[in-house]
């Protein structure tokens, strides 16, 4: 997934503005659009994560090794195998263990989409925007890197990230493809489960300059390019398939309401889950979403990052 | 087509079965797949399977994972103590006091696959030294390519 960035021409339009009064302005703007959602802003510190490769290692014996190393760590009670760094000495990007692929350095909400699949074992899934591929190692790895991944992205330098990625943790069941997720069904193929960690406008969280950089323009645009993908995504899709639909942005244009699209247009129904997160709201600012928008989750930043994150299930043909 | 692959192994005193069938080549880069991704693969890939190496000027530069395989065989390797571990990923050369075991070639010239005390192959070199010679100390094993080169790339990216 790639948090998109802001457009020039988009920017253009705010910039007149002073700085401080176009970053306030913004600020408030978006801190507003929360509370309406029902919460409040603050200010979030969040841990550093780690997870478990189990295709590589057992994850008692990792745990073990790191902590030898002085590393304390807690397990993250909503995740199979992920665990919060609460002290180290050092990087755990540089350890030894992290350089044979043992673990991965993964942010705890990231790692809740790919859990929410049923029976990944040898299933052919699509993981549509891919790079820099933590999760398609966690895909590899609850796969036991049976079946096949085709992991796609459009930027080049990101996909030798996640081909670096890929070789680090051992994964062997994946095809990286040069590609824009809006053009996959030329690689015709049809896939059991389908990925779709969205390119989005992030959230503050995770970049400090996310007020700043970000208007409304973005969201709308990312929002656009999202349904493109859902649209081709369901296309590719088998009947009875699986698509798991994760953004890191807050705002609802991204989320609920594309989510409510799709579902209207595209031969997809919500499958409930049951994760970490609320439930998605149905009435946003004025507008009434399908009842089945609940089904979703949307976690807001407090020990983790922001997410969102859904399961759609493909209708049967007629 | 994997003569670069087999010529790199025999270096390590060993060879490996490879199926031509499941080997692909994307200009210099050779991955291996198995009959299940052959099945998905399609034109203008960039990445599958498992990366083995890549040839540049004429000379084979191997993956972690090529060398895994090899240390699955009966190849050349030493193993090093944790201190010599942690030296070796950072691209050091090895020293003799810091290998407490060696199996296959202790021949000078030779390559060898150096682990660490589980097992887990951290890289390879080049024996500088007899392994027979009867020194206290001095370096013995060239680092040639280390698992630490992950963490470079990283920040060269």
């Amino acid at each position: 997934m790639a948090c998109e960035g802001p457009v020039k021409e988009t920017a253009l339009v705010f910039y007149w503005q002073p700085a401080y009064l176009r970053l306030m302005s913004d600020k408030k703007f978006f801190v507003s659009r929360y509370e309406k959602l029902g919460w409040k802003y603050r200010n979030v510190n969040l841990k550093q994560a780690i997870r478990i490769n189990t295709m590589n290692s057992k994850e008692a014996e990792v745990v073990k090794r790191l902590q030898s190393h002085g590393i304390k760590l807690d397990k993250i009670p909503f995740l199979q195998s992920g665990y919060r760094v609460s002290w180290s000495e050092f990087s755990v990007g540089a350890t030894s263990e992290y350089l044979m692929g043992l673990y991965s350095i993964q942010e705890a909400a990231a790692q809740i989409p790919v859990i929410l699949f049923t029976e990944l074992t040898d299933k052919t899934v699509l993981d549509a925007c891919a790079a820099p591929g933590g999760k398609t190692v966690q895909l590899a790895d609850l796969m036991q890197n049976t079946g096949a991944i085709i992991a796609l992205d459009t930027k080049k330098q990101r996909l030798t990230a996640l081909s670096n990625h890929l070789e680090r943790c051992r994964v062997s069941n994946t095809i990286v493809y040069h590609m824009d997720a809006r053009r996959s069904s030329r690689l015709n193929m049809k896939f059991d489960k389908i990925l779709l960690d969205a390119p989005c406008s992030g959230n503050f969280a995770t970049d400090k300059h996310w007020f700043r950089k970000r208007t409304i323009n973005d969201v709308k645009r990312n929002a656009k390019l999202q349904k493109e993908i859902l649209a081709e995504s369901a296309k590719i899709l088998k009947d009875n398939g699986e698509i798991v639909y994760a953004t890191c942005s807050l705002e609802p244009e991204e989320n609920e309401f594309n989510i409510d699209w799709a579902i209207k247009n595209l031969n997809l129904q919500i499958e409930k889950i049951d994760c970490y997160g609320e439930k998605a709201q149905t009435n946003i600012f004025g507008k009434q979403l399908d009842s089945s928008i609940e089904n979703c989750r949307r976690i807001w930043p407090q020990k983790t990052q922001g997410f969102f994150v859904c399961k759609l299930i493909k209708c049967e043909c007629k | 087509m994997i003569e670069p692959i087999t010529d790199f192994v025999s270096r390590f005193n060993t060879r490996i079965s490879l199926d031509q069938r499941l080997i692909l080549r994307k200009k210099n880069h050779y991955f291996l797949i198995d009959d299940n991704l052959k099945r998905s693969v399609r034109k203008g890939f960039f990445y599958a399977g498992t990366y083995l190496g890549k040839t540049k000027n004429g000379k084979f530069f191997p993956s972690f994972s090529l060398l895994r395989l090899i240390a699955e065989q009966d190849a050349n390797q030493i193993a090093v103590d944790e201190k010599t571990e942690w030296l070796f990923i950072c691209g050091r050369d090895v020293f003799k006091r810091g290998i407490k075991k060696v199996k296959g070639s202790k021949r000078k010239g030779d390559y060898t696959l150096v682990l660490n005390q589980q097992g887990e192959c951290l890289g390879f070199g080049k024996i500088l030294r007899d392994l027979n010679e009867k020194i206290k100390n001095g370096v013995t094993i060239q680092n040639i390519s280390d698992i630490g080169d992950f963490l470079r790339r990283e920040k060269k990216d």
